[in-house]
């Protein structure tokens, strides 16, 4: 081989070279042109091979070409390898595609009883201002469910409404959480701040309106200088936590035997805010009986009712969760219907 | 309490509207809870006079009647011919409205004859509830003057929901006391006012109470010689829109100062009362009258009789008898008006189960002040409405309690309302209720309680009056100093640790009522269930001694509705009789029926036991109870094969399993239906809630497959307790990942995959001690169970 019949190779092998290498459409067809072009038994390696006998001009100048080709054959091998490699790979993926729109691999979701949201949400607000919970037996003795609460058994309070008595002599459903009031106050001396959720009974038919069994949360506080106010700012706080900001408390005149004096408090509507709509009616919620609790019933449980005052109130739970979610069906709580139960999905602690 | 607010008026002539005195009411504690507007459709009738009444021509029943209100003639069709020409009588035109007819009159034929209007019933004007003839007026109106403007019908109604201690406003007088209160109008007492006759009612009759405890004052007064007509007109809209019936004028008398005053009172027939003479005394056991709802009843000796001097004629505050009855022949009447005892009233009106205007009030506590004035107030109207002459004075035995004083110190008062009260607000409140108080003091207020203010009995009962009549809204805002940590007790705590479980594991919390029926009772086998001993149906006759029976009633509603894969759980009470007492315990319930899989990428099956189980498993996990083991199977109402009880050493946790076939059948539930019952102070007793952190291994694992062939029969538990003791400290984990039977094992094989890491915590281990555990467990099991380990 003279150097000019090299030269001729080498502007044979650039143009077959890059030809080739752009025609090679896979890997193993480039790697094939890999070594058509530049292996060994390339005429590119008879052309580096013959250099050596080439004298030194025209060794220095044909392997300055030499050089400059095997560069420029290298990095079109390379730059069409990252192309045949990109192709591969979206290939590759195109055949891994699927169907997004199909719903999604999930758990089961279970659920809690919309009563059981309200009740701790509403026990969460007074923990969080340093209240305990109390509980107390659902079958309640005379004692704590009538005369300690300041119903003596002629009261006309007792024909208020209809209690359930059990077999056992002298023992009832409780009517009011109310009981776990004198339990508390008979085994803990003041100061006292407790709250009493639970079942409570009635002897009543079920319908949209009424149950026989629901649920109350009570509350009372008994302390040195346990004031009115404090019963209504207490009740302020509650009803600003669970229904806002902005509520206001409305306090009338009311009855209960055991407290005096007695309230009925209302909230302003959370959705109106007061001038009247669907879920309130006149602008306020009536929410729960409380007051300040009677001088008799501390006394009946042993605390000085000079020295010591108290605030208690009990609100319905069924009450506040219809109110809040727009339950128009007591029934609905009691059946256990799951079309009922699944809407409280993801709510609660 | 159904208040007239023109009655009211007439007591305290204010000039608030309906509305705002409804505002004014229920903000001191007397809660408005409806206006009723009974009148409102009253409009367009005018008084007329019959000119002739003659027979319709085409009807025997019918009349036709010629009236004139002033104007035109007009004929008008007539259903009752209780008018005569010269009558006044109420004329509804066409275009007219009346309360009882839901659309306006207009002029139509009847039975061929065009009647212009009809002469209306005092039903259909809404005067009295019972459909009798045509109102003949017997008031001297000028025909054409508006009916309605003519007896002041343009009126509303309160109806006030009266709480028990407050029986005062249980009348007009009482409401109209907290209307003068609040407003500062002052209160008008009634027209008592008696022309009485030389004749005195002490020489006529006689009484005599034998029970001073239950009737500590006993009242009579005599009328002689009344007549008998119907009680003005607007007398009987009043009664009527007050929910009393109207009869005859002497009775309605009665009624009508029993509304206004508060004071329940009885008329008897004067000729029919053998003495004449009043004797109050306790029944005989056994005594028998016949009330004036024709019953006849019989008393204990702990029932309080009115009698005369040979037999009973009335119980006492409840309701009279038929012997003494008032008739449309009584000519002279003897008015009881008494003070009885609240308790004795309670227990003989719920004795005998009859509640009436007087027992409510009686029991409820009346006056003992109003026992002359109700009845000086009824005497007045029979006098008035039928004539007669009022005997002078009154036959009276006992008398009236003395008034309590209660005293009041403003210091106190402020510490309790918490705004500062000083003995002149105190004093300036009980004037406004008309309590006579005396300031003895700067920090002493002493009352004279009222005899109507049965409420007050002690400093207390002042301090409400006091922030009551100044206004609740005056109350200020504070929040006690709290001087601890709030939370919560640990059962109640733990609880609602088992709901989040179950509710993680994909369960709905459902709460149930507590009661059960027998059914429920046979279901669940329950034992020792506490009876309830007046439910209200026959379905609520015990307490529940289990939450399975209502949870499968539930999961039976769904499935009824057609609601796919129903999972429900309840945490809740149940009640068991246990020496004599009570034992109740809190439970815990889980029931899952239908389709399990939710989705497109899982193969679709049903819920079983093992999914009931692993439910379980969770919940033990999360209750942080560590050691509990599988018993045998559970029992009723659960499968045989596909139950167990699951144990905590010794104690009984609770069962899991699928319930029995037979019960599925009779519930009609479709399908298998997995099931828990987990006793929750049982569970709670085996939890622990400590974490003791070890160190995270830095040594890697030795892996090993091992999968064992064994019986069918034989269970994999103690395969797998076998194997971990086997093997010893060294495994770390021990996971059974395969069951599986069939070839190319024998008949009645099964083997069971094991999936073991050991790790030492000092070294990594190497192949030689793994092969040996390896071996170990091998040759233990093989001992115990003849396992053979397959070649893998
Ligand atoms: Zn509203």
């Amino acid at each position: 081989m003279d150097p000019q019949e090299a030269r001729r190779i080498l502007d044979e092998e650039r143009e077959r070279g890059l030809s080739m290498i752009a025609s090679a459409d896979s890997s193993e067809a480039l790697d094939a042109a890999k070594v058509g072009v530049l292996g060994r038994k390339s005429r590119f390696s008879q052309v580096q091979r013959a250099l050596g006998s080439f004298d030194p001009e025209d060794r220095k100048r044909l392997g300055m070409a030499a050089n400059e080709l095997r560069e420029a054959l290298q990095s079109a091998l390379d730059e069409r390898s990252r192309a045949l490699a990109g192709a591969e790979q979206a290939r590759l993926l195109e055949g891994d595609r699927i169907d997004v729109t199909l719903p999604g691999r999930r758990l089961r979701t279970g659920s809690l009883h919309p009563l059981t949201i309200v009740e701790d949400e509403m026990v969460g607000i007074f923990t969080r201002m340093g209240y305990r919970v109390e509980e107390g037996p659902e079958i309640e003795d005379d004692w704590h469910n009538f005369e300690a609460l300041n119903i003596p058994p002629d009261h006309p309070a007792r024909t208020m409404k209809d209690s359930l008595y059990v077999e056992i002599p002298g023992f009832l459903l409780r009517t009011e959480t109310s009981a776990v009031q004198i339990r508390t106050m008979e085994s803990q001396d003041p100061p006292v701040y407790i709250v009493a959720p639970g079942r409570t009974y009635r002897r009543e038919a079920v319908d949209a309106t009424h149950l026989s069994v629901f649920h109350q949360v009570e509350g009372l506080a008994v302390d040195e200088g346990i004031s009115f106010a404090d019963l209504k700012g207490t009740l302020e706080t509650f009803a600003r936590a669970l229904f806002g900001p902005d509520r206001r408390v409305r306090m009338n005149p009311d009855y209960f035997p055991f407290v005096e004096p007695g309230c009925q408090v209302a909230v302003s509507c959370f959705k109106c805010d007061g001038t009247g709509c669907a879920v309130c009616g006149n602008g306020w919620i009536e929410l729960l009986g409380a007051g300040m609790v009677h001088p008799k019933v501390l006394e009946n449980c042993g605390i000085d009712a000079e020295r010591y005052t108290g605030f208690a109130f009990g609100i319905g739970v069924e009450r506040v969760a219809m109110v809040r979610h727009g339950v128009s069906d007591m029934r609905m709580f009691v059946e256990g219907d799951v079309r009922f139960l699944q809407q409280f999905q993801g709510a609660g602690a | 309490m159904k208040i007239v607010v023109s009655w009211l008026k007439e007591y305290c002539p204010t000039d608030l509207s309906s509305d705002e005195l409804a505002e004014l009411l229920t903000a001191k504690g007397a809660e408005v809870e409806e206006i009723e507007r009974p009148w409102d459709r009253l409009k367009g009738v005018v008084v007329a006079r019959v000119l002739e009444v003659r027979d319709h021509p085409n009807s025997d029943t019918l009349c036709l009647a010629r009236v004139t209100a002033g104007d035109a003639e007009r004929e008008v069709v007539v259903g009752v011919r209780n008018m005569m020409p010269g009558d006044l009588v109420p004329l509804a035109g066409p275009g007219a409205t009346v309360p009882a007819l839901p659309e306006p009159l207009s002029a139509r034929k009847i039975r061929g004859v065009v009647s212009d209007g009809m002469l209306c019933s005092p039903w259909e004007l809404g005067i009295t509830t019972e459909h009798t003839g045509i109102l003949v007026i017997p008031d001297d109106l000028q025909p054409g003057t508006d009916f309605k403007q003519a007896y002041g019908l343009d009126d509303s109604v309160l109806d006030i929901e009266v709480t028990p201690n407050r029986p005062d406003f249980l009348s007009v007088i009482g409401i109209a006391r907290e209307v003068a209160a609040a407003t500062g109008v002052p209160l008008r007492v009634p027209d008592v006012a008696l022309d009485e006759d030389d004749e005195k009612a002490d020489e006529v009759a006689t009484v005599e109470i034998l029970d001073l405890e239950r009737c500590p004052r006993y009242l009579a007064r005599i009328v002689r010689g009344i007549g008998h007509s119907p009680s003005p007109i607007r007398v009987q809209a009043r009664l009527t829109a007050s929910g009393m019936r109207p009869l005859s004028a002497a009775v309605d008398a009665t009624n009508y100062a029993m509304l206004e005053i508060g004071q329940p009172l009885h008329p008897f027939d004067l000729a029919r009362l053998k003495g004449p003479g009043i004797v109050v005394r306790p029944a005989n056991d056994g005594e028998r009258l016949v009330t004036l709802d024709g019953v006849e009843r019989a008393f204990t000796s702990d029932d309080l009789l009115i009698c005369d001097t040979e037999r009973p004629v009335a119980v006492a505050g409840v309701m009279g008898g038929a012997v003494a009855e008032m008739s449309g022949s009584t000519a002279d009447v003897l008015l009881e008006s008494a003070w009885f005892e609240r308790g004795g009233i309670q227990r003989t009106r719920r004795r005998i189960g009859l509640s009436t205007e007087a027992s409510t009030r009686f029991e409820r506590g009346t006056d003992p002040e109003a026992v002359p004035l109700g009845a000086d107030r009824a005497c007045r109207l029979i006098a008035e409405w039928c004539g007669g002459r009022v005997l002078a004075g009154s036959v009276e035995a006992g008398g009236a309690a003395e008034r309590r004083r209660v005293s009041l110190r403003p210091s106190r008062a402020s510490l309790v309302i918490g705004y500062p009260v000083s003995a002149a607000d105190a004093a300036r409140a009980f004037d406004r209720l008309g309590m006579a108080c005396e300031v003895e003091d700067q920090d002493l207020v002493a009352v004279e309680v009222p005899g109507y203010r049965v409420d007050i009995e002690r400093e207390v009962d002042l301090i409400e009056e006091v922030v009551r009549v100044q206004g609740y809204e005056r109350v200020g805002s504070t929040v006690p100093p709290v001087r601890q940590v709030g939370g919560v007790p640990p059962a109640y705590g733990f609880r609602a640790l088992l709901r989040g479980s179950l509710r993680r594991s994909g369960i709905r919390e459902v709460r149930l009522l507590s009661f059960a029926s027998q059914e429920d009772m046979e279901m669940a086998g329950g034992d020792d269930p506490i009876r309830i001993t007046n439910p209200l149906q026959a379905d609520e006759a015990f307490l529940r001694t289990r939450l399975l029976p209502g949870l499968l009633r539930s999961v039976q509603r769904n499935v009824y509705r057609h609601v796919r894969g129903v999972a429900l759980f309840e945490v809740g009470t149940v009640f068991r009789m246990k020496d004599g007492a009570a034992d109740e315990r809190p439970s815990l319930a889980l029931a899952m029926t239908g389709p399990a899989s939710q989705t497109w990428a899982e193969p679709p099956r049903s819920f079983d036991f093992f999914d009931a189980k692993g439910v379980l498993e969770a919940l033990l996990e999360d209750a942080g109870v560590r050691h509990w083991s599988v018993g045998p199977p559970a029992g009723w109402p659960f499968h045989p094969g596909r139950s167990a009880a699951i144990l905590a050493g010794e104690d009984a946790l609770g069962m899991v399993g699928e319930i029995h076939p037979s019960l599925v059948e009779r519930l009609d539930l479709g399908g298998r239906v997995a099931a828990a019952e987990v006793d929750v102070q049982v569970l709670m007793a085996h939890a622990s809630s400590e974490i003791e952190v070890r160190d995270v291994p830095r040594f890697p694992p030795v892996r090993r497959d091992l999968a064992f062939v064994v019986d069918t029969a034989t269970p994999a538990a103690p395969v797998q307790a076998a194997l971990l003791e086997a093997g010893g400290d060294l495994i770390e984990t021990c996971l059974l990942f395969d069951v599986f039977s069939g070839p190319p094992l024998g008949q009645g094989k099964k083997s069971l995959a094991f999936s073991i890491d050991l790790r030492a915590p000092d070294r990594t281990l190497t192949d030689e001690e793994a092969d040996a555990v390896v071996r170990r467990i091998a040759e233990r099991l093989a001992s115990e169970f003849g396992a053979e380990l397959r070649a893998g």
